[in-house]
């Protein structure tokens, strides 16, 4: 009956689940990848950390042989090779540079420490490069710096991390397309189950999953799905073949009764009893079998059609208008036009007639029984609403159960099955069946689906 | 109604087959008993003014065979009699292309009321005709109208659809029940004889006018329209 709308949700599912092979492969793999970076960018530190303390370890050995002057010849021949990954210079006292690689020392260098061990290496930025080295002040107050360029260590790793991004982005492509296309074949596995359910809802009970099932959960899921339907089917034929079979020997032989009556001669009033009764008895019989019937194909919208109900409601005012005005009730049908419901047209007559009856039956003279129909949002209310006696205090909760007779009503004609009829023709619609509390008489609100929503 | 109309009952339980038969007999018509589907279908293409079927036959459901029949050209009028007889099953059977459909257990003046009406329908000429007249009695059919003599009867237009059913079966038995399908296309039993006070109604009116019965009750079983008086009728 609901109108099949899986497309959104089922798009949905399968995004997120593409979404989430995706994300998951790339995080793992970008951690992993962190990992390494780290590790090369560690290494490669050691390593240049290792070049500057041979370094120092050079000059050291220089500077015991014949102090600054050697320092001076060294630092001098270094500068004059220029290979640019080198950052050294010497000053004297007065901060005048006997010897370097580049003309000035460099701002916000501190100076830490004497000797040329390469501990407490600083790393700093100096012409535009990055640079690890050591700041030294030699006796006799000579400033000392040794540097090494960090400059392509950190293009290697530059290039590492362009290599890590691009890698990324291509799994996350990778995986969102694997991803998707996973998703899809199961969605497309689940989709084909759901629409399944869809057809049974609307009423195909015997409608299967062509083609053959797969050795996998999905196809031990179809299987699953088939033997429920299965037996549900068996079971509502096996309903309505009981049903029927009952209909059959009940009212064959009720038949043969009804027969042989006829032959009677001279006991007419007798004979009229004994029909009214019989009729009463399959009265009972068929308001049974129509609510089990209805409670049994409740929510389900096969056989339901387009009823105006606003021309049934007329109707069958205009029915039992008559009757009210013979017992000097009024009726008074407040119905808005064209209101459209799926539904039994033959059930919402009994429907109405049950609870036009019951008002008509239970009210007396000068009372009056409104029955309107309007349109609210998503539903078509219905109302019918009497100034009789209400419903009895002992029975207000279980009013709508079968064989459920207030003590009150034991004179009036009945069998006690009119407002559960009513409240399974209601479930069988999908419609709200509501009684609001109220001061006098009866009321009950009835909202059906309307049609189309 | 003659030459004399036959009948065909395909039934299966013998008293009941019996009982319809006497009461076609009753009906001066010729009545000829099947008792499967199978052979029901085979002898429906013999000259029947109407077949009553009943529908849980040996063989199957009759009203699943009703489409087959019409398309093998047969033109008797079906009257479903049926154990199923709530009122999904009476929709149902009529849907399926049955002209009536009687619940059993049946009274046999209510199938009698049916077949009579039925029959009538069989041999009835359609008439092209807007005009029903009984005497002074005029239904105008297009206009909606009745009048009675040249007094104009006013009536509501579910009493005019009354008025009109009944004048088609005149000088017969109509039930309640009929009234309701007919009338009000209802197909069960609201258990009140809401009907009785929309034809007490329309009795008052016709009478008001006429100054003589038009309707009269026919004890227990329904209503007869006699629109003439009785010493022309």
């Amino acid at each position: 009956m609901r109108a099949p709308q899986a497309r959104p949700p089922q798009a949905r599912a399968t995004f997120r689940l593409a979404a989430v092979v995706a994300l998951t492969v790339t995080f793992l793999s970008l951690l992993g990848m962190g990992l390494q970076y780290r590790l090369v960018e560690n290494r490669l530190m050691q390593a240049q950390t290792a070049l500057l303390a041979a370094d120092l370890d050079g000059f050291g050995a220089l500077y015991d042989q014949r102090r600054i002057i050697a320092l001076r010849q060294a630092i001098d021949y270094r500068a004059a090779a220029a290979t640019g990954d080198e950052l050294l210079l010497l000053q004297d006292r007065g901060g005048t540079i006997l010897a370097g690689t580049h003309p000035d020392w460099p701002e916000s260098l501190p100076v830490l420490g004497d000797g040329f061990s390469a501990d407490a290496a600083q790393v700093f930025d100096e012409a535009g490069q990055r640079w690890l080295g050591v700041a030294r002040i030699l006796p006799g107050g000579f400033p000392l710096l040794v540097a090494r360029s960090l400059s392509a260590m950190e293009a290697t790793l530059a290039a590492l991390r362009r290599a890590i991004l691009g890698l990324t982005a291509g799994m996350l492509a990778a995986g969102g397309v694997v991803g998707w296309v996973a998703a899809r074949k199961i969605m497309g596995r689940i989709t084909r189950i759901n629409a399944l359910a869809d057809r049974v809802a609307a009423g195909a009970l015997d409608a299967r999953l062509p083609g053959p099932r797969a050795a996998d959960e999905f196809g031990l899921l179809e299987t699953h799905v088939h033997a429920m339907l299965d037996r549900i089917e068996a079971l509502n034929r096996a309903t309505h073949r009981l049903s029927d079979s009952i209909a059959h020997e009940l009212r064959t032989p009720l038949n043969r009764m009804a027969q042989k009556l006829s032959r009677l001669q001279g006991q007419d009033d007798l004979v009229t009893d004994l029909r009214e009764e019989m009729r009463k008895a399959t009265r009972v019989f068929d308001a049974l079998l129509d609510i089990s019937r209805a409670e049994a194909d409740q929510g389900f919208g096969g056989g339901l059609m387009p009823v105006d109900l606003s021309t049934l409601c007329a109707e069958m005012a205009e029915l039992y208008e008559a009757l009210a005005e013979d017992k000097g009730l009024t009726l008074l049908p407040e119905i808005a036009g064209g209101q459209q419901i799926l539904g039994d047209r033959t059930l919402i007559g009994q429907m109405l007639a049950n609870l036009l009856d019951n008002s008509v039956k239970y009210c007396a003279s000068g009372d009056s029984i409104h029955l309107v129909l309007h349109p609210t949002g998503s539903t078509v209310k219905l109302t019918i609403r009497d100034t009789g006696p209400g419903l009895p205090e002992d029975v207000k909760f279980e009013a709508f159960e079968r064989f459920t007779r207030a003590e009150r009503d034991r004179a009036h004609p009945g069998h006690g099955l009119g407002l559960a009829l009513v409240r399974a023709i209601a479930t069988r619609h999908g419609a709200r069946l509501s009684t609001p509390d109220v001061e006098k008489g009866f009321e009950l609100q009835i909202d059906w689906p309307k049609l189309g929503l | 109604m003659d030459p004399k109309s036959k009948v065909l009952i395909v039934e299966d339980d013998p008293q009941t087959a019996a009982d319809v038969a006497a009461i076609t007999e009753g009906l001066g018509c010729i009545p000829a008993i099947r008792t499967t589907l199978a052979d029901g279908i085979a002898e429906a293409n013999g000259d029947y003014a109407v077949i009553v079927f009943d529908r849980m036959l040996p063989g199957g459901d009759s009203i699943d065979a009703i489409a087959k029949l019409r398309a093998a050209g047969s033109t008797a009028l079906i009257l479903v009699l049926s154990a199923l007889g709530r009122a999904v099953n009476r929709v149902e059977g009529l849907e399926k292309g049955a002209d009536d459909y009687l619940a059993k257990p049946f009274e046999p003046d209510e199938l009698r009321a049916r077949l009579r009406a039925l029959l009538r329908r069989a041999t009835m000429q359609v008439l092209d005709n807007d005009l029903m007249a009984f005497g002074d009695l005029e239904i105008r059919l297009k206009a909606r109208t009745v009048h009675i003599g040249r007094a104009h009867v006013a009536i509501s237009p579910r009493e005019f659809d009354l008025i009109t059913f009944m004048a088609r079966n005149a000088g017969q038995v109509v039930t309640r029940m009929q009234l309701l399908e007919q009338v009000w296309n209802l197909h069960f039993d609201p258990g009140t004889n809401v009907v009785d006070v929309h034809v007490g109604r329309l009795r008052r009116k016709l009478e008001d006018v006429a100054g003589r019965p038009v309707i009269q009750t026919a004890r227990g079983e329904g209503y007869v329209f006699a629109p003439l008086p009785a010493a022309e009728a």
